[in-house]
C-alpha cells in the first residue's frame, strides 16, 4: 500500500498542519501546478546503477576480433576464446554470465560509444556532468531529481512519502532537486528512531514533542530547513521501512556482497508498492590505474550476478515489466594500457539497460580503435539521448523540461 | 550583548570551529584568557604541552598495525588533546590528502602518513607537500609506485593539482603529462620512500611554463608558490572554519596571508579566527557539524570519558569513516552530511549517550540533586539550563515550549505540576537531552 504524506501525518499529529507550517509550499506548488505532466496511470520504475570510479568499457563490452585491441593491451586484452560472444564483433567479459543469459533472454540492451563533446576527464566533474546531464555548466540539480520535482503533483493530494530511494551513503547530484527530499537508506535494520528502552511508556510522548518541534522548526541559519525536512522525513521513512523488509522475502537466492543486498532490498520495496518511482545505487572501485585484471574481473562479476538476482527476483514477483535498469560510469578508460597493467582515465563507454519490457539488442555503433582522441575513443552517441529515451518513452515526462534541450532517442524501449 | 558576554559567546564558536568543542572546565579556561589571547594559544599548539594525552594513549596501547586501533587511536586524540587546533587541522588535511586504507591495505602506512599530516598541520605547505608526494601511503594510494619512465602513470600528477593545489582550470592535460614523467621513479620500499633513479625520466619537460628536467621536487615547489593554490587552499579551509559559502573577500585576506608568509598555515588561521567576519552574524551557527564534531562534542560538553569502542564505527554511519574517506575528493562536508540515513544515526547516537549514565556530571548519580544543586525546580529551568549548554539557546520559542511542556507530561501523556519521583524525574532528564540533541540546531556548529 502506498503510503501518502497527507494520511500519515493526519493519522499521527491529529492535524493537517504540515502544509501550513512549510513556508515556501504554497510558492512552489503553485509554480509546479504549471509543469506537472500527466501520469499515466501504470507508474514505471528506473533503478539507477553507478559504477563509481570509471569503468574500462573495452574490457567490459570486447570488440574481441580487432586486432587493434590486442595491439593496445598486450597484458590487459582478454582471450578472444574466454569471452562471452554477443554477436560476430562484441562479446561481453568472461565474469559476465548473467548479463550474456540476460540478452539471449531478449532482456539486455548495451548503447555503445555513449559520452558528451569535449569530455572531461577528472572524476568529479564528469560524474557531475552525468547526473547533472550539463557539460558546459556547473548545475544544481540532477537530471532525475529534476524530474521528480516535475512528477510530483502540485497539490500534495497524492504526495508520496518516498518518490524515490537513494541506497548510497551519501546523496548523489543524480537525485538532487529542489523540492522532493528524496531518502537515503543504506541499512533497513539501522533504520529505526530509538528511545531509552528502559522508560518505553515515555516513548511517544518523546515522538509527538519531536514531530510538534519539527513540524514548525523556524530558526534563520543556513541549513534550518534541509534539517527540519530531513529529519521529519528520516522519522517518517523508520518503522515503515522495516515492514516491508519484513513482509516481502522472495526465493531467489542473491550473492553474498553488499551490492547484491542492495538490489535484493529494492525489489522488496519495489513488490511491497513503495511507489519510488527511482532508486539509486553504486559499485563502486573501478578506477583501475594498477592491476586491473582481478579488480575489474570480481566487479564486473557483482554487477551481472546481482543484476541477475534482481530480474529473477522482480519476475518472481511479477513486477519485471514495470522496471528498467540502467547502469552508466563517469567515463570509459585509455585504449592503450599503462605501465601498471592498468589503464587512465578515458572517454566514451557502452551503458547497459536491463528490463523485460525493451528491445534487446546493440544499440549505435562501436567506437573506433583507429581514429581516437589523444588515445581517447571518440563517443559516438550523446549520453543525453539515453536519457531523453528514458524520460519520454518510460517514465512519461518530457525530456525537453527535464534536459533543457531536445535530443534525440533509441529504440530501445 | 555586553564586551564580556559577548566575547564569552564567540570564544564558545571559536572552540566549536578551531577544535571540537569543550567540556565546561576547558571552556572555562578559555574565557579567562579572553578572545586574542585565546586564538593566539590555538594557532601555537606547540606552546602547550600535552603529556596527559600521551600517557592516556600509552595505558590503551593501541596497536598501529589494526585499523579499528587506529581510529579509535585518533578518537582519543580528538578527545583529551589540549591542542585542538593541532587535531582539527590534521583532520582537514586528511581530508583534503583523502588517503584511504581500503586501498592502502596497511594501518601501519596510515598512522605515520597521520603523524606527517600532525607534525606540519600549522607549518609550511612546501614542507607538507613535499612530504606528502613522498608518503608511503600516498604512493600507493595514487599509484605512483607504477609511474615508470617510459610507461607513465597519470594519477598522482593529475589529483596533486586537481585537488591538492591549484585545482581545476588552472593547468592542461599536457601538464599532467609533463608532470607525470617528473615523479616517475618516486617509490616506496618496506624501508620507506625510494628514488628509483633507474625508472626516473630525467628528459627536458615543460610544466605550467617551466621548462628543464624537472623532477618532483620542482613541480611541488612550483605548485606550492602559485597564487591558484593560494586561493584554492584559502576557499577550502574558509568553508571549513567559517561558513559553507565562503565570503570572497574573506578567501582573498587568507589566500593573501598565505603569498605574504611564503607559503605559511598558520597566518592564515589567524586570519579566519581574528577577521571581521568570522565574529557575525553570517557565521554563526552556520556550518554543519561533521560527524566528528558531533561525537566528540557531544562527548566533551557531557564529560564522557569511557569512549565506547564501536564509536569509529558510529561516525562511518554517520558519513564520516576516518582513514577511509569515500574517495579522493575526501568529504565534501556541509549539506553533504545530512540524509535520512545519516539524520536517524544522529538521532539514535542521542539516544545511546542519553541512556549511558553521565559520568562526571556532578551530582548526576541522582538525578534529584542534580536539580537540587542546580537550583532547578521548575520544568522550564531544566530546559533553559540544558538548552544553555547544548544548544547555546538558540531555538525558536515554540521549540522552549515544546520542551517545557514534554517536561511537563507524566508517562501517561498528562500534565503535571511537579514531577512526582526520581524515575520520572530520570526519564525526563535523559528524554529531554535526546530530544535537544535530535534538534536541527544540535546539528550545527
Amino acid at each position: 500500500m502506498r503510503i501518502t504524506r497527507r494520511n500519515f501525518i493526519r493519522a499521527s499529529l491529529g492535524v493537517a498542519g504540515y502544509y501550513l507550517a512549510t513556508p515556501h509550499f504554497s510558492a512552489l506548488a503553485a509554480a509546479a501546478a504549471r509543469l506537472a505532466p500527466r501520469r499515466s496511470g501504470i507508474d514505471k520504475v528506473l533503478v539507477v546503477v553507478q559504477l563509481a570510479g570509471g569503468n574500462d568499457g573495452l574490457n567490459t563490452v570486447v570488440p574481441y576480433t580487432d586486432g587493434a585491441y590486442f595491439q593496445a593491451r598486450p597484458t590487459l586484452a582478454l582471450k578472444p576464446e574466454m569471452v562471452l560472444p554477443l554477436s560476430g564483433q562484441l562479446a561481453l567479459h568472461p565474469n559476465m554470465s548473467g548479463l550474456a543469459d540476460l540478452f539471449k533472454q531478449g532482456k539486455l540492451a548495451l548503447v555503445l560509444g555513449v559520452g558528451y563533446p569535449n569530455p572531461n576527464r577528472s572524476h568529479f566533474r564528469s560524474i557531475e556532468i552525468w547526473q547533472t546531464a550539463e557539460p558546459n555548466r556547473i548545475a544544481n540539480t540532477g537530471w532525475l531529481g529534476r524530474y521528480l520535482d516535475l512528477a510530483s503533483p502540485a497539490s500534495g493530494a497524492d504526495d508520496n512519502m518516498l518518490p524515490a530511494v537513494n541506497l548510497d551513503p551519501i546523496l548523489p547530484k543524480t537525485l538532487s532537486a529542489s523540492k522532493v527530499v528524496v531518502p537515503s537508506v543504506t541499512n533497513p535494520n539501522l533504520f529505526r528512531f530509538t528511545t531509552d528502552p528502559r522508560y518505553g511508556q515515555d516513548r511517544e510522548n518523546q515522538i509527538a514533542a519531536f514531530k510538534q518541534i519539527y513540524s514548525s522548526f523556524d530558526l534563520k541559519r543556513p541549513e534550518c530547513d534541509l534539517l527540519r525536512k530531513v529529519g521529519l522525513d528520516s522519522l517518517q521513512a523508520s518503522d515503515y521501512l522495516l515492514d516491508v523488509v519484513k513482509k516481502y522475502q522472495g526465493t531467489v537466492k542473491y550473492p553474498d556482497n553488499p551490492f547484491a543486498k542492495g538490489l535484493q532490498f529494492i525489489a522488496q520495496m519495489i513488490a511491497a508498492g513503495v511507489g519510488a518511482r527511482v532508486y539509486n545505487i553504486s559499485l563502486g572501485g573501478f578506477d583501475t590505474h594498477a592491476a586491473q585484471t582481478r579488480t575489474q574481473a570480481n566487479l564486473l562479476k557483482q554487477l551481472s550476478d546481482g543484476l541477475a538476482a534482481f530480474q529473477s527476483d522482480l519476475e518472481g514477483h511479477g513486477v519485471d515489466r514495470d522496471v528498467m535498469v540502467m547502469t552508466f560510469s563517469e567515463f570509459g578508460r585509455r585504449v592503450a594500457e599503462n605501465g601498471g597493467r592498468g589503464t587512465d582515465h578515458g572517454t566514451a563507454e557502452p551503458l547497459f539497460l536491463v528490463s523485460s519490457a525493451l528491445k534487446s539488442g546493440l544499440y549505435g555503433d562501436y567506437p573506433s580503435l583507429s581514429n581516437l582522441d589523444q588515445g581517447d575513443l571518440k563517443y559516438k552517441i550523446d549520453f543525453r539521448t539515453v536519457y531523453a529515451t528514458i524520460l519520454d518513452r518510460w517514465l512519461g515526462a518530457d525530456s525537453q523540461q527535464v534536459l533543457g534541450g531536445r535530443f534525440d532517442s533509441l529504440p530501445f524501449v | 550583548m555586553s564586551g564580556k558576554a559577548a566575547e564569552n559567546f564567540w570564544i564558545e564558536q571559536l572552540l566549536r570551529r578551531a577544535g571540537f568543542g569543550c567540556t565546561p572546565q576547558e571552556l572555562a579556561g578559555y574565557k579567562a584568557l579572553g578572545y586574542e589571547d585565546a586564538v593566539e594559544q590555538l594557532i601555537n599548539p606547540q606552546r602547550v604541552p600535552n603529556d596527559e594525552l600521551g600517557t592516556l594513549i600509552e595505558q590503551q596501547d593501541f596497536d598501529f598495525t589494526r585499523l579499528d586501533d587506529l581510529k579509535r587511536w585518533w578518537l582519543y586524540r580528538m578527545c583529551f588533546t589540549r591542542r585542538p587546533l593541532e587535531e582539527k587541522m590534521t583532520l582537514f588535511w586528511h581530508g583534503h590528502f583523502a588517503t584511504a586504507n581500503a586501498k592502502v591495505g596497511q594501518p601501519y602506512l596510515m598512522y605515520m602518513q597521520n603523524l606527517l599530516m600532525r607534525k606540519f598541520a600549522l607549518g609550511n605547505f612546501h614542507d607538507l607537500l613535499l612530504g606528502i608526494s613522498r608518503d608511503p601511503a600516498m604512493i600507493i594510494w595514487l599509484d605512483n609506485q607504477q609511474n615508470r619512465k617510459g610507461k607513465p602513470n597519470e594519477n598522482y600528477a593529475r589529483e596533486v593539482m586537481e585537488l591538492f593545489t591549484v585545482g581545476i582550470g588552472h593547468y592542461t592535460e599536457q601538464d599532467v603529462k609533463e608532470s607525470a614523467r617528473a615523479f616517475t621513479g618516486w617509490q616506496t620500499r618496506p624501508d620507506g620512500f625510494y628514488f628509483n633513479a633507474n625508472q626516473h625520466d630525467n628528459g627536458e619537460k615543460t610544466f605550467l611554463g617551466h621548462t628543464g628536467d624537472l623532477n618532483g621536487d620542482d613541480i611541488v615547489a612550483i605548485l606550492v608558490s602559485q597564487p591558484a593554490t593560494a586561493q584554492f587552499l584559502a576557499r577550502k579551509m574558509v568553508t571549513f572554519f567559517v561558513a559553507d559559502k565562503p565570503d570572497q573577500s574573506m578567501i582573498d585576506d587568507v589566500a593573501d596571508a598565505y603569498m605574504a608568509s611564503r607559503f605559511q598555515i598558520r597566518p592564515m588561521l589567524k586570519t579566519i579566527f581574528t577577521h571581521r567576519l568570522f565574529r557575525s552574524d553570517k557565521a554563526y551557527h552556520a556550518k554543519i557539524k561533521s560527524p566528528a564534531e558531533l561525537v566528540v562534542g557531544t562527548l566533551k560538553t557531557l564529560q564522557v570519558t569511557k569512549l565506547d569502542a564501536d564509536l569509529p564505527a558510529v561516525m562511518a554511519r554517520m558519513g564520516q569513516n576516518l582513514f577511509e574517506p569515500p574517495n579522493v575528493k575526501g568529504w565534501d562536508g556541509g549539506p553533504a552530511w545530512i540524509s535520512t540515513n545519516t539524520m536517524m544515526e544522529r538521532f539514535n547516537f542521542a539516544t545511546r549517550i542519553t541512556q549511558q549514565k553521565f559520568d562526571a556530571l556532578e551530582g548526576y548519580f541522582s538525578p534529584s540533586q542534580l536539580a537540587a544543586n542546580q537550583g532547578l525546580r521548575r520544568a522550564r529551568d531544566l530546559v533553559d539550563y540544558f538548552l544553555a549548554l547544548l544548544v547555546d539557546g538558540d531555538v525558536p520559542a515554540d521549540t522552549r515550549d515544546s520542551l517545557i511542556k514534554y517536561v511537563s507530561t507524566d508517562f501517561d501523556g498528562q500534565s503535571i505540576e511537579a514531577i512526582p519521583d526520581d524515575r520520572t524525574l530520570d526519564a525526563k532528564l535523559r528524554g529531554l537531552v535526546h530530544l535537544i540533541m535530535t534538534l536541527p540546531t544540535y546539528q550545527l556548529a
